[in-house]
């Protein structure tokens, strides 16, 4: 086993715990404030078929349905980017922590090659969704500054996955160095970010997915003969 | 703000992530496919930078990371009155295609609410809760005129119905039928054909000489508390009669208000069962209380889901389930149920004359709906969507008439 230098040590260790703690202290504050709001209740009596339970939990699987979403059943290439997308963030975080704590279970070739071609498929992704922010004119209406960083440094992100994924530090240190760097920096600016919208998304989807199954509109009827 | 953001509006107002999946869903963008401010995450964003820039501690820290922004001019207020009111009927598609589960209608109703609270509306707005406030409904129908109405119908139906009475304020019926006014106003025969059928079904039934009508402007302009005295008279003539159940007249937005929202808005469980007239109807063909013979409507008939039944109620299949008992000729519109486009009058819209050449151009839309079924009649189940599909269809020069279930139900109806 190659010797780290103490930087990378620092970087893979100690920065990670650090950060991690950091972001999981503001998300706490964050899930303080959500429920700091009172949540509405809906007084009317049920109707329909459905009920609470059975609406939010369709309302939470509808993102794995694209079908009963018109806005991806009518851009089924878009709903294929978000897909891998989130798929390539999600195996970089897990990537993240495999390396210093188990990094035998991505040692094998084969896995190093599949989790390159994900985070490059990822980017890719990533880069059209960047261009489609910048080119199309009502997407460039509705973006904010944080809306433009948070895709480019997620692009960038992937790309130095995608580099690391090796974890050769014999050969280089720099690479996983600047992975390890770029993730500490995730970590603090996410829960400030609109990256953290997967903490509010379980939230809103449960709440909209309640109300309507307790009034029957979810799950969606839909006329399957068109 | 602080008062009026609940869990589920905050959770809204953070959620979206400008991904855009909802620009090509509203019938605005669609009729303006150049003007970026129709796009629903954009009108959004009109009320989510106050809510970053008052409330979400983001939007203190650094606003235009965010996009946080607060009012300071009358011409801020107008611009955000132009956007909650006339740039969006609330029919909550937008909503339904989020993949985050952003209630956009929701909060627009909201950011409503805010500056019907500071004097900011519309006038056509301003009038019409005026009525609701003072007069008990949004058409300023006085008591009089309503039950000289009722009589009037009573009377033409003398010859055809033996024995048919419209009864007002009849302790303990079975039904308590709640109306829109525009029924009393510019359609009664709707009331006629409605008392016809309970008669024939044998209903005990009543009406009310207070506290009749169903409809309720608070949902329009986001004032709960007009929406809670409103629904309130309702509750409250069900209470003083005794009614076992209150039966609500076609009308999209009355029956969420008076059925969903009221209850939530007055703070009060209702004890009383609602339901929808489409249900009733529905009852007394399968339970054979009365018999109809589809062949009497002959003509192909479509039929539009109003939003505020089939996006806030759920309601999408009891209607069609009518339709093709009473009907001969039924065709669905695409696409239809709760993914059916808005008729372009909910939210009030029909109360705002100066958005009216927006809203006509908006309803190209739905014009390209009802043309591509070929129907002839376009059935509805809601009065606000009646006045704008008549609307639609003399402004796009469409073959069409526009009915109430009820119109076909009595047609069909075999005496």
């Amino acid at each position: 086993m190659h010797e780290l230098t103490p930087l990378l040590k620092f970087a893979e260790g100690n920065l990670q715990i650090a950060t991690l703690v950091f972001m999981a202290s503001v998300y706490v504050l964050k899930i303080r404030w959500i429920l700091s709001f009172p949540a509405g209740r809906d007084r009317q009596t049920p109707a329909g078929a459905s009920n609470a339970k059975r609406g939010a939990a369709f309302s939470l699987l509808m993102i794995a349905m694209p079908w009963t979403l018109a806005s991806f059943r009518q851009h089924s290439l878009r709903y294929a980017q978000f897909v891998v997308f989130h798929l390539g963030v999600l195996l970089s975080i897990v990537m993240s922590l495999l390396i210093p704590y188990a990094p035998r279970l991505i040692h094998a070739p084969q896995v190093v090659l599949g989790l390159q071609v994900a985070f490059g498929m990822a980017a890719l992704a990533g880069l059209f969704r960047l261009v489609r922010r910048i080119s199309d004119r009502s997407m460039r209406a509705i973006s904010s500054p944080d809306d433009y960083f948070s895709i480019c440094l997620l692009i960038v992100w992937l790309v130095s996955s995608a580099i690391a994924a090796p974890n050769h530090p014999e050969s280089g240190q720099l690479a996983l160095l600047a992975y390890f760097c770029l993730t500490a920096f995730f970590l603090v600016y996410v829960p400030f970010s609109k990256i953290s919208h997967y903490l509010y998304y379980p939230f809103a989807r449960w709440y909209l997915g309640r109300t309507l199954g307790h009034r029957g509109v979810y799950p969606l009827v839909r006329d399957h003969a068109r | 703000m602080h008062e009026k953001v609940n869990r589920q509006a905050m959770l809204s107002l953070e959620a979206c992530v400008h991904c855009g999946a909802c620009t090509d869903q509203c019938h605005y963008v669609l009729a303006n496919p150049d003007d970026p401010t129709y796009s629903p995450a954009y009108k959004g964003d009109q009320i989510r930078k106050l809510f970053k820039a008052h409330i979400d501690w983001t939007g203190k820290i650094a606003p235009w990371w965010v996009g946080a922004k607060s009012i300071y001019t009358d011409k801020e207020l107008e611009e955000l009155m132009d956007t909650v009111f006339g740039k969006c009927t609330n029919c909550r598609r937008c909503s339904l295609v989020c993949p985050m589960g952003v209630d956009l209608a929701s909060f627009n109703r909201m950011a409503r609410g805010l500056l019907v609270h500071v004097g900011v509306m519309p006038a056509g707005v301003a009038a019409v809760a005026k009525d609701q406030w003072e007069l008990g409904n949004q058409m300023g129908v006085l008591k009089e005129e309503y039950l000289e109405t009722l009589s009037w119908m009573e009377e033409e139906l003398e010859e055809e119905y033996t024995g048919l009475h419209i009864p007002v304020d009849k302790a303990g019926a079975d039904v308590l039928y709640a109306i829109n006014p525009r029924e009393v106003k510019y359609d009664p025969r709707t009331i006629a054909e409605a008392a016809a059928i309970f008669h024939l079904a044998g209903e005990n039934w009543t009406m009310s000489s207070e506290g009749w009508d169903m409809t309720n402007f608070g949902l329009f302009n986001g004032d709960d508390d007009l929406g809670a005295v409103a629904a309130g008279r309702l509750y409250d003539a069900a209470q003083r009669l005794g009614a076992k159940k209150v039966v609500i007249s076609e009308c999209g937005h009355g029956f969420r208000s008076t059925r969903c929202e009221g209850p939530n808005w007055a703070k009060q469980d209702i004890g009383v069962p609602m339901e929808s007239s489409i249900f009733t109807m529905l009852d007394y063909v399968r339970d054979g209380r009365i018999q109809v013979d589809p062949a009497r409507n002959s003509e192909p008939v479509t039929y539009h889901d109003p939003c505020n039944l089939a996006r806030s109620c759920g309601i999408t299949e009891e209607p069609r389930e009518l339709l093709r008992a009473v009907c001969s000729d039924f065709r669905e519109m695409v696409p239809n149920r709760a993914e059916n486009f808005c008729c372009t009058g909910g939210g009030g819209a029909m109360s705002m004359s100066e958005y009216a050449p927006r809203r006509l151009k908006s309803a190209s839309i739905k014009a390209e709906q009802l043309r591509a079924t070929g129907a002839k009649v376009v059935v509805t189940a809601c009065h606000n969507c009646v006045d704008a599909l008549v609307d639609l269809i003399r402004h796009y020069k469409l073959d069409m008439q526009v009915k109430l279930l009820v119109n076909l139900v009595s047609n069909a109806m075999v005496k």
